[in-house]
């Protein structure tokens, strides 16, 4: 075992854990400052949501965290271990094995089916068959779309769209889900659908969601938010909902 | 089928005109590409054997460093024995055997005084056996007025008149035409005078105009009195029964004729000229395929690219959810790799048609093609393994080079940036 991951084994509850994680972007030149250094910790079976407006910083925190852009600052940690060490092959594995992703425009594979697209991440670590088959049927039923297995994304509404995306994400069991703004292009009613239903599994699985945010459906069945405004959490706005 | 196959084919079927057009121009490098090799093989085929058929033989036996030096003493001695072990050897057709020498030939002038001989050229004497060379070649068909000389025994006193073939524009310079008389000079192999008059049975008119001023053509046997060659030759012609024959039984003829101090050569070698000849055209015509190939990949190249930056989003979504970089490359090139399967099957389907049509109509050639001291009047296709083997691993190959390019570029794809623009 390598010093880090020993000095962070007390860390062992805790999912995500961020310090000084700061990111510069330069546009034409010029930088921009997107995340100015944030601490942060998210806790197992957390429910939170992360607001703020446009600009703030929400999706470049998110995309830090979950490995898909790299910090000009600061660390991610993940379950005790540093993300930042991580070689590409590591991250690659470790986004598969941990994190479950729910996007804002679905992003399902169009020629895949809504099993395909659910075994996809089962497929990439290599699980058998038929445990898929199980785990895919199982989760479509949590989702309430069992009778939607074999239909091609493009024959079904947003919403039905966005909760095969959230079978994706949760199929594998990651310890971490990260969705960026996944409700921004439903209809209220079924935005709220969705978050009940997501809360439901939260509850129920224990999984730890993540979300960014303008939703205030969102908001309201978030147990946790946390605000973000120019690049740093606003931690005098962070609410616990009970 | 692995995930990333059956990703590959699905995909290949999302935007189906591109698709499309994407194998079509796979498509028509393969079928040009075809059509091309098969007309080259066809044309050289016929060119091959109608220079070998015509004249010289596809393979040649000599007296070694005869081709390099033709002299009259370097002869084959007991040919017929050497001839008929080469006539026992797998797929042989059928040999024949030929004496070469010089000699002055000197025609009268019409109503000239006796002994005046005012048409003289130099000539090239071949000495031939008529049944054989008529079993080996087809001589006999370039024979277009009189006709071929007759295999009758040769006269030992040499007094009477023998028959004698002028190519057409030897018997112009002598001002010669058939039942004329020449007189036949030159020196014999034992160093003796050669002289002798014939009478002109035939005009050769072999379609090489260089070749029909300076030839004429005897008997075997007169000429092998005339020349004092008894039971020799310098030269045997051999025939194959198939063009792909002519290598392998090179090897085997010359096994057998190497220790008896002679060569054995292919028409590669003793018509080097007519062989580089075509081998420079060769090239021209790889030249010409690449270039097709390379428009065609240029085609490939930009509909893969374009495909690429479309699914940038969708790669950015691969790379998130954890799919390795290399999963992606492979991807992709699958895709143009289907796509260059597809295009191998019905491209060989258009080829076939085509190569069908071309290898049994042909091309008429108007004005006809000099090549080689010959002329051509017509050009066919013909079917090869060439035709289908070849493009099909330009094709192939192709595409996946082709589409290595963009496939590393989407393995590289910025996951976050990818999905920040929806």
């Amino acid at each position: 075992m390598n010093t880090d991951t020993e000095n962070r084994s007390t860390n062992k509850n805790k999912v995500i854990v961020t310090r000084g994680l700061k990111k510069t972007y330069h546009d034409n030149g010029v930088p921009v400052e997107a995340v100015r250094g944030i601490d942060f910790t998210l806790t197992e079976g957390e429910f939170t949501a992360i607001i703020g407006p446009s600009g703030s910083g929400k999706t470049t925190f998110l995309n830090l965290m979950a490995g898909l852009d790299t910090p000009t600052d600061g660390e991610v940690e993940l379950s005790g271990r540093l993300i930042s060490n991580m070689s590409g092959k590591e991250l690659s594995n470790y986004r598969r094995d941990h994190i479950g992703f729910i996007f804002q425009a679905y992003n399902l594979f169009p020629v895949l089916t809504v099993e395909e697209n659910i075994e996809y991440i089962m497929l990439l670590q290599g699980i058998r068959k038929k445990e898929r088959h199980e785990r895919v049927m199982n989760i479509l039923k949590q989702v309430e779309l069992e009778d939607y297995a074999d239909r091609l994304p493009s024959k079904l509404s947003g919403g039905q769209q966005q909760r095969v995306a959230v079978a994706r994400a949760m199929v594998s069991k990651p310890k971490l889900i990260i969705a960026d703004e996944p409700t921004a292009n439903l209809d209220s009613n079924t935005s709220g659908d969705l978050l009940d239903m997501m809360r439901k599994l939260n509850e129920k699985t224990g999984m730890t969601f993540l979300f960014s945010t303008h939703d205030e459906i969102v908001m309201k069945r978030a147990r946790k938010v946390v605000t973000l405004r120019d690049g740093l959490l606003d931690t005098a706005e962070e609410s616990l909902i009970q | 089928m692995s995930l990333i196959s059956k990703l590959a084919w699905r995909n290949i079927f999302r935007q189906k005109r591109r698709t499309i057009l994407t194998i079509l121009s796979m498509t028509g490098g393969f079928v040009l590409s075809s059509l091309a090799i098969g007309w080259m093989d066809g044309s050289y085929g016929g060119m091959i054997l109608f220079f070998t058929n015509h004249r010289t033989g596809q393979i040649q036996v000599h007296k070694d460093g005869y081709l390099n030096d033709p002299s009259i003493y370097d002869t084959i001695d007991d040919y017929m024995s050497v001839g008929e072990q080469i006539e026992a050897t797998d797929d042989v057709r059928a040999w024949a055997p030929r004496i070469y020498t010089g000699a002055l030939l000197a025609s009268r002038v019409q109503n000239s005084p006796p002994g005046i001989y005012a048409n003289s050229a130099a000539a090239s004497v071949v000495g031939i056996d008529p049944v054989m060379e008529q079993r080996a070649t087809d001589f006999s068909d370039q024979i277009t007025d009189g006709e071929m000389l007759t295999a009758s025994p040769a006269d030992s006193s040499l007094r009477a008149t023998g028959q004698i073939l002028l190519g057409r524009e030897l018997a112009i310079t002598l001002n010669v035409a058939v039942g004329d008389s020449l007189i036949l000079f030159s020196q014999a192999a034992d160093g003796s005078g050669a002289d002798r008059r014939y009478i002109v049975t035939g005009i050769v008119s072999t379609g090489n105009t260089e070749l029909d001023r300076a030839s004429c053509y005897i008997t075997m046997a007169d000429a092998q009195l005339l020349f004092a060659l008894e039971g020799r030759v310098h030269e045997l012609v051999v025939m194959t029964n198939s063009l792909s024959d002519v290598e392998r039984v090179t090897g085997e003829i010359s096994a057998m004729t190497d220790p008896l101090g002679l060569s054995t050569a292919p028409w590669k070698v003793f018509a080097k000229e007519f062989y580089n000849g075509m081998q420079a055209d060769e090239a021209s015509l790889k030249i010409m395929l690449a270039i097709i190939i390379a428009v065609a990949a240029l085609g490939v190249l930009n509909t893969i690219l374009m495909m690429v930056l479309e699914r940038r989003r969708e790669f950015g979504v691969m790379k998130a959810i954890g799919t390795r970089p290399k999963s992606i490359v492979k991807m992709i090139v699958l895709e143009a790799s289907i796509m260059g399967l597809v295009s191998v099957v019905l491209g060989s389907v258009i080829s076939t048609i085509g190569l069908m049509i071309l290898s049994k109509h042909g091309m008429i050639l108007d004005p006809p093609l000099d090549y080689g001291g010959f002329t051509f009047r017509e050009m066919v296709a013909s079917i090869t393994p060439g035709c289908y083997w070849i493009p099909a691993i330009c094709v192939m190959v192709t595409a996946s080079i082709v589409s290595l390019i963009p496939a590393v570029k989407a393995a590289h794809t910025d996951a976050a940036k990818s999905m920040r623009k929806v």
